[in-house]
């Protein structure tokens, strides 16, 4: 399987950086359950976030410090290792832990368009879905108030920017406006995580907008 | 942040992977004592650069060495060098402490660490692994620009808006995200990846 379409660079560091907010740090691990590269890239961030920490100007804990960590080595670890949460839904293409979370039943969003709610444990500023869309459907031309990241999980679609396949990543912003025409034969699957709202341009698209429930 | 991120590679220092080792392998206190002197301070750091208060930054380096006693075991001197395992460790508990909070998570410690689990099918390719060296992300990191250097490190560190770093950096917006994606860009190339 090759993957074409990688977030950037900037997008994987704060990842590895840990400062993605929770929606969007599940469309990066979906997308990195899939490229090995990319894993690759993370890794290095993570060593340079090991170089940065052993670099740093230290800042001295309290005299006591050290004792009284000692002095929890020995008591049962209260927090550590928690029993791990089967999945609730099982995906090929979706991170082991995105699968403990609660998913809503698929509704209809738009004439062959299907969306699916995926429950968060912890607040975020995205809201994550998997959307459906069948088979050759043109979506509206839109584009967004937030930001969009979408990783595809089965099927394909096209827009602009080239074809997008299992595995491969997508970044919309209020600078882009596409159109993606989905695959002919199968089902296109995406996680989605979106900030913001949807805009739909065009006259069609203001009338249309209403229906379209996202 | 005065500091920067001068990579000394004349310091001479203990071994951190051998002492990690020596804490899972017979319990070692002495090892982990010199672990504490070197990396608690560190982390404090760290959680005070992102922000925490230093009632929080001493207890979050507290518990992040705490970490580093339970989890010895599971650290692989072969893989990531110790500095970017504790630091990992360090990343994941400042995420839960955030949570927490803020009251966000019904969800308790080590959910965290799930999240960045991927199970992943082996490299393709020998030559990725190599890429992870720490002396290959150190020589990649030490071959930056250092305003593209310094950006990155403020990228690590701190929850801040590209539009903060400028204001701290007094540089454009335009400016740091050009700087960063750059000095990103690079690394990924001194890393030998293609893209």
């Amino acid at each position: 399987m090759s993957i074409a379409h990688h977030p950037s660079e900037a997008l994987l560091a704060a990842y590895g950086a840990g400062r993605l907010d929770a929606g969007e740090h599940i469309a990066i691990a979906t997308h990195l359950l899939a490229c090995a590269q990319c894993r690759a890239f993370v890794r290095a961030v993570e060593q340079a976030g090991g170089s940065v920490l052993a670099e740093l100007t230290p800042v001295p804990l309290s005299a006591d410090a050290l004792a009284s960590v000692e002095a929890r080595l020995q008591q049962a670890p209260e927090r550590f290792s928690p029993a791990k949460a089967p999945p609730h839904q099982k995906m090929a293409g979706l991170p082991r832990f995105v699968q403990t979370y609660p998913f809503d039943e698929w509704r209809s969003v738009a004439p062959a368009l299907q969306a699916r709610t995926i429950r968060l444990p912890h607040a975020s500023l995205a809201r994550v879905f998997l959307l459906k869309a069948g088979p050759g459907t043109r979506l509206l031309e839109h584009t967004h108030s937030g930001v969009e990241m979408t990783c595809v999980l089965e099927g394909g679609f096209s827009h602009k920017d080239g074809h997008f396949g299992p595995g491969d990543f997508d970044f919309g912003d209020s600078s882009v406006d596409h159109r993606p025409l989905i695959d002919d034969g199968v089902d296109c699957v995406c996680l989605v995580a979106m900030r913001g709202r949807l805009d739909i341009n065009g006259i069609l698209g203001r009338l249309i907008q209403p229906f379209v429930r996202l | 942040m005065g500091q920067g991120m001068g990579l000394d590679r004349d310091a001479i220092r203990p071994d951190w992977a051998v002492l990690i080792v020596a804490v899972s392998a017979r319990g070692d206190r002495a090892a982990f004592a010199e672990l504490f002197a070197f990396f608690a301070p560190r982390i404090k750091s760290f959680m005070l650069r992102s922000g925490e208060s230093e009632v929080q930054a001493e207890e979050l380096a507290q518990e992040a060495m705490l970490m580093v006693w339970r989890k010895a075991a599971l650290f692989d001197p072969a893989g990531a060098s110790a500095s970017a395992w504790i630091f990992t460790i360090a990343r994941n508990l400042r995420i839960d402490a955030k949570r927490r909070t803020r009251r966000e998570s019904a969800l308790v410690a080590g959910d965290v660490d799930d999240e960045f689990h991927i199970d992943e099918a082996p490299l393709p390719d020998a030559r990725l692994a190599e890429t992870q060296t720490e002396a290959n992300v150190r020589n990649a990191l030490a071959q930056l620009p250092p305003d593209q250097l310094r950006v990155v490190e403020m990228s690590f560190f701190q929850d801040r808006p590209h539009a903060e770093i400028a204001d701290a950096l007094k540089i454009p917006l335009g400016t740091v995200k050009s700087r960063l994606r750059l000095a990103m860009r690079r690394l990924r190339s001194l890393l030998g990846e293609e893209t």
